[in-house]
């Protein structure tokens, strides 16, 4: 965890960050951003066209992101150490994936401990010779957070 | 919920904006800074040079917890970064403040290409340069 956190603290962490020459530093660069509190170094490594698909929610732009959820992904990478566990990179030219899952732990404001893997799913795009994020996936491998989640969205949702 | 916020939402293309979605309610930590976010709703004049280093605002936010003006004189310091629009992602110094007036430090730059509607946050953090 020591080693990928100084590897994340070298890629990025500043405001200056705009995209990356490989696909998998925008990741971690995008993380370690949260982690810091740069919310414009986070921003820089979106692509405008992004979409987020977060435990079963949609943020249809990078703007709603930036908004409604970026905030709370920053203070919960803050609150939190995420462990990168096991990645795939792949894709050619200028579209690329990279895969992960995190081994996320840590404690809530009451003292609850935070312990879960998360997935993560990440699409590229590369204009002007760097890398920016198009597509964030996150979900977890527990089944019991996912299933609180989306229930609380499902509770929250009008009856169609 | 606030004209400002729904309008907000509305420019964003957000149907969900600031409701309590995914995992934010399932796992509660600390807000890692003190942060409010703002929609423009003036820009304000330029200088001799053309350089527009002041706009006006409203809050935005879950209406619990958002306040209807900005607390006079307490952003400064405050970093304020653009959420959208055209200078999305850019981020500048709050040099002073009023209720409902922010004028940024000139060290960034002018703060030309800001438009109505576009959204921002300010957050209680030193700007790193």
């Amino acid at each position: 965890m020591r080693r990928l956190g100084l590897v994340l603290a070298f890629v990025a962490g500043s405001a200056a960050a705009q995209g990356t020459r490989l696909p998998a530093e925008a990741v971690d660069a995008f993380h370690a951003a949260l982690r810091n509190k740069d919310t414009a170094a986070a921003l820089s490594l979106l692509d405008r066209g992004l979409v987020v698909y977060e435990f079963g929610g949609v943020d249809p732009t990078a703007e709603a992101y930036a908004l409604t959820h970026l905030p709370f992904d920053m203070d919960l990478a803050v609150a939190s150490q995420w462990k990168l566990e096991t990645r795939r990179v792949g894709g050619e030219g200028n579209e690329r994936w990279v895969l992960s899952t995190y081994r996320v732990t840590g404690k809530q404001a009451d003292g609850t401990p935070i312990d879960q893997v998360t997935l993560e799913t990440v699409i590229l795009r590369r204009s002007g010779g760097l890398f920016r994020i198009v597509h964030f996936h996150w979900s977890t491998s527990d089944a019991g957070f996912q299933a609180r989640s989306q229930g609380q969205r499902t509770q929250g949702a009008a009856p169609r | 919920m606030r004209l400002a916020t729904r309008l907000a939402a509305a420019v964003l293309g957000s149907g969900i904006a600031f409701a309590q979605a995914g995992h934010d309610d399932v796992v509660r930590v600390d807000p890692a800074l003190k942060r409010l976010a703002g929609m423009i709703t003036a820009v304000g004049e330029p200088d001799a040079e053309g350089r527009i280093y002041t706009f006006r605002g409203t809050p935005i936010g879950p209406p619990a917890s958002t306040p209807k003006a900005y607390p006079p004189g307490e952003l400064r310091g405050w970093r304020l970064t653009f959420l959208a629009g055209q200078r999305f992602s850019a981020a500048f110094e709050v040099q002073s403040n009023t209720d409902s007036e922010i004028t940024v430090s000139a060290a960034e730059g002018p703060l030309n290409g800001i438009a109505v509607r576009d959204v921002f946050v300010v957050e209680e953090i030193e700007l790193k340069r």
